[in-house]
């Protein structure tokens, strides 16, 4: 074990933030502690479910007993991927056998029902310690904060039975209703045996939950140990005088080199200077007697061919200039120095219906009679002030919106708009509806005996009107009866333009000139108009 | 102590694991931002949840001797309490809930600012998703499963639950002489002394020595036959580098 090798940043951490940097650890080598411990636990599964086949309840409580022997394999994954490469699956399992039979009597029986469980574990598994040693060591390790471990425990059964029911509750939902309904019906027939399949199959789903939450629960706790040694053992100073030793001893080892270049070309001017520095390099290894074990010093002697900077170096040692090269360039290509783009989804909130009871106990209502009524009173003044207060918010959102409603309620009929545009006067004529007569052809044969300026007149105004109002044409007061004819062309209608001109013709003759029609005009006229109103006359 | 790439020397083909994250500002500062996991996170919720249960509870009791007017006003407590407690406490109280504070922790946005209306509330509402299918499921693995440490919820509103810096306290150094350091040290390597003046006296003396042992050389303390001066030569250096008073 090498501090500089660990794969960790190492420093004193709260007890919160080790569990946490479990998570990572256990997050990190996801697919090989997972794979190991699916291939470790579901034959044991598989070979107590053929076994106790009678006995679902039996074989899920053993299998649960079990535990502290899975435990173990990723505890050595782990142990191996801190300081140095993760074991390749293969290698994993065949040291399993090895990992497995120290002290698994105890692990399964007296040590089982301890709540510290994972955070104890590499005392025995790492360390080798049994009996009064193991005692004394997690007596030590224990003194501070042992109640993280005892949570982490505590929480991990309960995230264990929460993501169980959760698979359950999930297995449930997928059944379609028809089959569900005929199991329903069947259970209440349930003959022996004929369900225990249904129940193995909800002792798999807790196999399948222990695949996620074990190894996540090991590492978590291997943390805690790891950060109670490190604030035990001061990893992290150990580490820091290491770089510093490394910067300093290097640095003079690259003066003591120039100071030997120098003296060669110099002999007179540096000689003191560099024997105060030879002296250092023998000194190097005098500090191995360690008084208790330590992971063994790196070897400054490794480092000493010092070349140009950016030739490659360091080369008897698992890490070369290179290398360290590599992982800089792989540094660079990461945050903040490349930022990947995060891309967050949405998904739809399921609503949840608090249930709440609405009863009151009795005996405390019978207590305040008084304020009973004075309550029912208020219940209904705050009720019927709640509902007004809904009724004004609608209406106000209604008005408020009017416009955006208006665009998706569908267009209201233009008619209704239209009056307010039709202008009520051409060139002097009324020409609103109200003015003239029900039957215009009748009145204006009438007319005619009498005045026939007046029934041209009227004619006329009922032409304008009807264009306005029928036809939907755009007469402005300021048009002349030509551009009148010429927007009646654009209709492309030939029975209404041609008794257009003719009788535009005739008015105009009469109001300008005043010239009397002809009398068969009267009824040309009046037919014209029949034929071309007649329908809606009457309306 | 500095962070992963701020260590020489040796670099792991993979980045040091930390919980810890470096946020930079656009001002070029870096904020160092320590994201809670799942088991803070949790027993932070279950004290909320005890304490909303408390006082529902006994608003339940009370209000109840009102009668219907009673039940009225306790559902809109309910429906305050499901909806607003943590959106209110997130929002005005500086990310924290009653139950965040006393487990140190705070919600910010995951840029490092504080978290505001529409993100608490959005990682609110989600908390119906993360609660499938039964009792935070989704949150729970998801949480177990994300590198900081979110929840859908998080995922959702862009936000993250970090632990709170406590403000440092002035540690106590033994009373030495202070000594100047040989040669000039880089920050990390400061650290280190520091550490070492502030904890040694939490190790045993042998491992005590045996740290100090490990720079005795290149810091050029003087060896003597009295195997602890080199450990007060170390806080004599510590001393002059904390400075006075």
């Amino acid at each position: 074990m090498r501090l500089t090798d660990a794969s960790v940043v190492i420093r004193p951490r709260t007890s919160w933030e080790a569990i946490d940097l479990g998570v990572l650890l256990a997050q990190r080598h996801r697919a090989l502690l997972m794979t190991s411990w699916a291939i470790v636990t579901l034959p044991v599964f598989a070979l107590l479910t053929l076994l106790l086949w009678d006995y679902p309840s039996v074989a899920v409580l053993v299998f649960w007993w079990l535990k502290p022997a899975y435990e173990r394999l990723p505890l050595l994954i782990l142990s191996q991927a801190l300081f140095g490469s993760a074991p390749s699956l293969r290698q994993a399992l065949k040291s399993l056998p090895s990992a497995l039979t120290p002290q698994l009597i105890a692990s399964l029986t007296w040590r089982r029902l301890s709540l510290s469980r994972s955070f104890y574990q590499p005392v025995q598994q790492l360390e080798g310690l049994d009996g009064l040693p193991r005692a004394q060591r997690i007596a030590v390790l224990g003194q501070k904060d042992p109640r993280a471990a005892r949570l982490l425990t505590a929480l991990g059964s309960t995230l264990e039975m929460t993501f169980w029911i959760g698979l359950m509750v999930l297995f449930y939902a997928m059944i379609p209703p028809q089959i569900e309904a005929d199991w329903s019906w069947r259970s209440l027939l349930d003959i022996e045996g004929e369900w225990n399949w249904l129940e193995h199959l909800t002792n798999g789903f807790y196999a399948l939950v222990l695949i996620v939450w074990g190894p996540v629960y090991v590492s978590c706790g291997f943390a805690l140990y790891l950060n109670r040694r490190t604030a035990l053992e001061a990893w992290d100073i150990e580490l820091g005088f290491r770089n510093l030793r490394q910067r300093v001893l290097g640095s003079a080892l690259a003066l003591l080199l120039g100071g030997f270049f120098a003296l060669t070309l110099l002999p007179s001017s540096v000689m003191a200077a560099s024997a105060s520095i030879q002296s250092m390099p023998e000194e190097i290894p005098s500090e191995s007697g360690n008084s208790c074990p330590l992971p063994p010093l790196d070897n400054p002697q490794t480092d000493e061919d010092v070349a140009p900077p950016d030739s490659p170096r360091l080369l008897n040692q698992p890490l070369t200039s290179q290398a360290s090269q590599n992982a800089i360039h792989a540094v660079l290509e990461q945050p903040p120095f490349k930022n990947p783009k995060p891309v967050s989804g949405w998904r739809i909130a399921q609503p949840k219906h608090d249930a709440q009871s609405a009863e009151t106990p009795n005996w405390l209502a019978r207590l305040v009679v008084g304020l009973l009524n004075t309550g029912k009173t208020l219940s209904a003044v705050f009720g019927a002030l709640l509902w007004a207060l809904l009724g004004i918010t609608v209406a106000w959102v209604m008005w408020r919106y009017r416009a955006w409603f208006a665009t998706f309620v569908g267009k209201s009929p233009p008619k209704a708009t239209a009056p307010q545009d039709i202008p009520h006067q051409l060139f002097g004529l009324q020409v609103r509806a109200e003015t003239l007569p029900t039957d215009v052809a009748d009145a204006a044969e009438r007319l005619w005996q009498q005045s026939p300026r007046e029934a041209l007149s009227l004619l006329y105004r009922a032409l304008l009107s009807r264009l306005l109002t029928d036809y939907q044409l755009p007469l402005k007061s300021a048009d002349t009866e030509g551009q009148i004819l010429a927007r009646i062309a654009e209709l492309k209608q030939p029975p209404l333009d041609d008794f257009s001109h003719e009788l535009t013709r005739h008015w105009q003759n009469l109001a300008y000139g005043h010239r009397l029609p002809p009398d068969q005009a009267r009824q040309t006229l009046c037919s014209g108009w029949r034929k071309l109103f007649a329908q809606g006359a009457g309306a | 102590m500095s962070l992963s790439h701020a260590e020489p020397g040796f670099a792991a083909p993979l980045a040091l694991l930390d919980t810890r994250v470096r946020m930079e500002t656009p001002e070029g500062i870096d904020l160092i931002l320590r994201p809670a996991g799942l088991l803070s996170r949790s027993i932070a919720f279950g004290i909320d949840l005890m304490i909303r249960g408390v006082l529902l509870g006994a608003l339940f009791f009370v209000l109840g001797t009102l009668g219907d007017f009673g039940t009225g006003l306790f559902m809109l407590a309910l429906f305050l309490g499901t909806w607003g407690y943590m959106v209110l406490f997130e929002v005005l109280h500086q990310g924290r809930t009653p139950g965040k504070q006393i487990m140190g922790l705070r919600v910010i946005h995951d840029d490092g600012t504080p978290i505001g209306w529409s993100a608490s509330v959005l990682r609110n509402l989600l908390r119906f998703v993360d609660m499938l299918p039964f009792g935070y499921c989704v949150g729970a693995f998801t949480c177990l499963q994300h590198p900081l440490f979110k929840r859908l919820g998080d995922l959702a509103a862009g936000t993250l639950v970090i632990y709170r810096d406590l403000p440092p306290q002035r540690p106590a150094l033994a009373e030495v002489t202070a000594i100047n350091p040989p040669l000039p040290l880089l920050l990390a390597e400061q650290r280190a002394v520091q550490a070492f003046a502030e904890r040694h006296a939490t190790l045993s003396p042998a491992r005590a020595q045996e740290l100090a042992a490990i720079v005795t050389q290149p810091l050029q303390l003087s060896t003597s036959p009295d195997p602890h001066y080199p450990v007060q030569q170390l806080n004599g250096i510590a001393r002059s580098l904390a400075g006075s008073s």
